[in-house]
């Protein structure tokens, strides 16, 4: 999560420097007496690049998305009570024959 | 219980769809905070590339439907899984990010291009 987060930061400087370059690149105009066509082209570079940066970092940052189904894996309502009043020990398990080599399997 | 549901009714449909109302409002906040992001990225590229009047506002429905694909890419094209409907992932955050995407845009314009 902090390297997305990095990457969005990283992005957003990107983003000033490209205006800072607009900026310069307007006074030098203004000095040549040429109209604004378009940024230069290192400029627009680095607007695709912070594009493409700050998408990856604009979906990653907030967070996964979580399955609404009710059925899925990770929205199981069942859980093992934490609760130790319910677990009893005193059953009819003891009629069983004692096996050293039976595992519990918790899910 | 580990998580607590709420039931969504469809009046048109013999059975009810029930889904974890929890994990829906999670993501559509993870949908809000993508969408106001790009906007206000996309308001300042806008601003600083000098567009005016109609263009910035195409550049507006070009950033956002990249977006939505992004974020349709990332529901892994299993869109009902994640939502209970498109119009929640296409459209939710689109005239709250349009009015954000309008103050940067002016702003960067501003910044870069008058003063």
């Amino acid at each position: 999560m902090s390297v997305s987060f990095a990457v969005g930061v990283l992005a957003v400087l990107m983003l000033l420097h490209a205006a800072y370059s607009t900026i310069q690149y307007r006074a030098l105009l203004k000095i040549t007496e040429d109209e604004f066509t378009g940024p230069p082209y290192e400029v627009l570079v680095e607007l695709i690049l912070v594009l493409i940066l700050s998408l990856f970092a604009g979906l990653t940052v907030p967070g996964n998305f979580r399955s609404i189904l009710p059925d899925s894996d990770e929205n199981r309502v069942v859980s093992l009570p934490s609760n130790m009043n319910f677990m009893i020990f005193n059953h009819r398990g003891k009629a069983f024959p004692t096996e050293s080599s039976l595992k519990l399997i918790l899910n | 219980m580990a998580n607590h549901d709420d039931s969504g009714k469809k009046s048109s449909e013999n059975e009810v769809p029930t889904f974890n109302a929890e994990n829906l409002q999670s993501n559509m906040k993870v949908v809000y905070y993508s969408r106001t992001f790009m906007s206000i990225i996309g308001g300042v590229i806008a601003g600083i590339l000098g567009f005016t009047g109609l263009m910035g506002f195409v550049v507006y429905l070009l950033v956002m439907a990249i977006t939505s694909v992004c974020l349709t890419a990332r529901a892994g094209f299993s869109i009902h899984s994640y939502f209970d409907s498109w119009n929640r992932v296409l459209l939710d955050g689109f005239l709250g990010g349009l009015l954000s995407f309008v103050l940067f845009w002016t702003f960067a314009y501003d910044i870069v291009h008058i003063f």
